[in-house]
């Protein structure tokens, strides 16, 4: 059996942890030190919740129909002929 | 009528594998200038860059990559902002840079501010506030869900650079953001952490 992680080992891969650019082993030893964990958990609930706030930054174009026209007619004056 | 039949396959190869990602340039073009004219711009300038260079574009790589790096590009030419190389710290160090801005909201009872103030407006601020560098991992990234490797093919940089620059980042929209809530008047948890906060 595996010894599981120390505090530090995971507070320093909390957020490739959380962006899940971990190997599959690796995950799954944060995912289970974590889960017992009282003085971590809450370090990744407060991650957890701080990227979710940046994730509600992104924004769609408000007129892509008008964009659209604007680009192919831009193209074509480059020679480009939509289908 | 060979020349015709060419040029009529590269726009329907353009049409089919560049002008599908336009919702996705345009939400980069947006994030980058800020500004809607100028986000159209920007993409205009793309694709027009792209169009005139579809020639270089490799078959079954990803599209949607070289269409950010050409955006990226186009928008520090036309905004003539320069790139200027951060210094950054190692990314590990910087995650636990980060524990250390969570204990301290923890002690001051704003642990679980993120979860119950409404941050929108001034975590956009603070992220308009970034530096360039700082401020583009974090929208590949995080904004706009890349991967860290994504990131890095539009930056042109190697990953554990995006890794130290996004987390950096991170780190200091959450002092900022922690600063604000203090400054703001958002009234720290009650119970023990808030209980023990220095005056």
């Amino acid at each position: 059996m595996k010894p599981m992680l120390d505090c530090d080992t995971v507070m320093r891969q909390l957020w490739a942890y959380l962006d899940q650019e971990l190997t599959e082993d690796r995950m799954e030893a944060i995912r289970e030190h974590l889960a017992v964990c009282a003085r971590c958990f809450p370090q990744l609930e407060f991650e957890r919740t701080f990227l979710e706030q940046l994730g509600k930054l992104r924004r769609e174009h408000p007129n892509p129909q008008t964009l659209r026209t604007r680009l192919v007619a831009a193209l074509a004056a480059e020679g480009f002929t939509a289908f | 009528m060979a020349d015709q039949a060419d040029k009529r396959e590269k726009d329907r190869r353009f049409q089919e594998a560049a002008l599908s990602c336009l919702p996705d340039v345009a939400r980069f073009a947006l994030s980058l200038t800020r500004d809607e004219p100028d986000a159209d711009d920007l993409v205009q300038e793309t694709y027009l860059r792209a169009y005139r260079s579809w020639d270089t574009f490799e078959p079954g790589t990803e599209c949607r990559a070289w269409l950010f790096t050409i955006c990226r590009n186009a928008f520090y030419r036309m905004h003539k902002r320069e790139e200027r190389t951060v210094q950054c710290d190692d990314a590990e160090l910087e995650s636990l840079a980060a524990a250390a801005v969570h204990s301290s909201a923890e002690h001051a009872g704003f642990g679980d501010v993120f979860a119950r103030a409404d941050l929108h407006e001034a975590l956009e601020q603070a992220l308009n506030e970034l530096p360039d560098q700082f401020r583009e991992a974090v929208v590949l990234v995080d904004v706009q869900d890349h991967s860290y490797e994504d990131a890095a093919t539009v930056i042109g940089v190697p990953i554990g650079t995006v890794r130290s620059r996004l987390y950096r980042a991170r780190r200091l929209l959450q002092e900022r953001l922690l600063t604000y809530a203090k400054d703001a008047g958002i009234a720290p948890k009650e119970g023990p952490s808030g209980l023990e906060r220095n005056p």
